[in-house]
Order: C-alpha cells, then structure tokens, then sequence
C-alpha cells in the first residue's frame, strides 16, 4: 500500500483514525506493518502490501 | 454468472467445469457491462468493492486519478494487488473513512441461495446474495453514501435474479435516486447497472429540462 491511502482508510469497527507502523518498504510502498486504531487501539497487519482491515473475529480464514 | 442453476449446480461446480480456479470470481459478462458504464461514468477517486480478480478496477484505472480495490476474500485482494491496483482487504466498505470516493463501483454477489444448499467456500461468498440475492447489496447501500463525497455516485450491478424493482426501492430508502444507465438480457436474467446518485436541492434529476 502507499502512505498515501492512510487518507481514506479507518479502523473498521468505531471509522476512527488509523496510526502506520511500517516495518518494511519497498519503492514508495509499505509492504509490511501495522495499522492502529486510534481509538479503540486494535490492530490490523499490513501484509504482502494489503492491509487486512476486517475486524479481529473475521480476519482468520484464507 | 448467467449460467443455469436451477438444477442444483452449485456454482463451485460450475467455475470448475469452466476450468476455472474456485476461489476468485473471474471476470465475466456482468463485469464487462459494468467495465463498460464505469468507463463512461467513472471520476475522482474511485472504489471497486468486491473486486474479485481486479479487472474491472484494471479498466477504469487509466481513466481515474486514482482507484483502490476491496475484498473480504484474500485471493482476491492478491490478483488485485498482482494487477498493480492499490488493495484493501475488508468487507464491503467498514475501513473506509467518510466522503472518501467520488465514485463508487460494486458487482455484488447477487444468486439466490437456498440456505441448506450453501457450499461455504470463497467461490460461494463471491457469488451467493443469500436467499433474496440481496443480502451484500443492503448493507452495502446502507453504508454507501457515508463513504461517498459530495456529489459522489455509484455504479452497481443488478441482476433480475435479485429483483431489480426491489433493489431500486432499497437504494430510494437510503436516498439515492437510481437511473438505469446499462442494460443486457441474457436466457436466464437481465443485467442493469444503476447510476446511484444523492438528491439536491438545485435541479431534480426526474424535472427533466433544467431553465
């Protein structure tokens, strides 16, 4: 993902503000890292380049 | 999706007679007829919810300053990502923030599924609306114009298997007026798309002429 999609998305749960953590980069792109609520402080894993933003209770399966 | 089914194939039997993988809907009639409108229609920063292998959010892409991709399913999100198309794994639109999109485009899974004859795979997710055909597109319509700019619209797929009079009457109860802007016919449904836009004040889009 580009940094510049924290803009329009939200933690999926309260629509609050989300917080980057990036743990690896790659030609402008966060390819790994975490997505914080700023809120309610639940976490969301940034893989592959995608972040997974389902709620904890949907975010198993694959 | 204008296959016969009635005969109780599943659609996971049909993808795999077409020889086709069984857990990311592939690009077929419906996805071209929206390809087609939202290549007419399409501006601003666009979504495709439900964008399955990306195709559709591949062929609007030139024409937009920007489009961003969303699934639930995760072999969808990487075909989409493989297509170079920003990827946002998530259901409908819950991790988008408000007034995000200009343009919102949306292939719903929309085949009526009787509940005791549910397969539970990704290929069923992508193709089962439920016992009406409408149970991803109420939710969705419900939250579309929170995600929506001012002045933003939508482009969804309807299908007579899930009744278009009836998704019509949705979109109205949450204040879009619906146009019909596509429309194809094949043996064993017809496929719309639907321009959704909001009411305002200046111009009724049913007055006809504008002074």
């Amino acid at each position: 993902m580009k940094e510049s999609l924290m803009e329009i998305v939200c933690c999926p749960m309260d629509k609050h503000d989300l917080e980057l953590d990036a743990d690896e980069r790659d030609d402008g792109e966060i390819i790994s890292g975490t997505l914080t609520c700023t809120d309610c402080g639940e976490s969301y894993p940034i893989e592959d380049g995608i972040p997974n933003l389902l709620p904890p209770d949907m975010r198993d399966g694959a | 999706m204008t296959d016969e089914v009635d005969d109780g194939t599943t659609a996971t039997d049909l993808a795999e007679r077409r020889g086709q993988e069984t857990k990311v809907y592939q690009p077929a009639e419906d996805s071209g007829l929206l390809a087609d409108a939202a290549k007419e229609f399409a501006r601003g920063r666009t979504l495709e919810v439900g964008t399955g292998s990306g195709w559709v959010a591949e062929q609007v892409a030139p024409q937009v300053p920007e489009v961003v991709a969303a699934d639930v399913n995760p072999h969808a999100c990487r075909q989409a990502r493989e297509r170079g198309i920003e990827t946002v794994r998530t259901n409908l639109t819950d991790a988008f923030a408000d007034g995000s999109f200009e343009t919102v485009l949306f292939n719903p899974p929309y085949l009526p599924t009787d509940p005791e004859n549910e397969w539970d795979d990704w290929m069923e997710q992508a193709l089962s609306g439920g016992e009406s055909g409408r149970e991803l597109i109420e939710p969705f319509l419900d939250d579309l114009g929170r995600v929506l700019a001012p002045g933003g619209q939508a482009l969804l797929l309807v299908s007579s298997l899930a009744g278009y009079e009836e998704v019509e009457e949705l979109a109205r109860d949450d204040g879009f007026v619906p146009e019909e802007v596509r429309q194809e016919s094949y043996p064993f449904e017809t496929l719309s798309i639907l321009r959704l836009t909001r009411f305002t004040l200046c111009g009724k889009p049913s007055a006809g002429r504008i002074e």
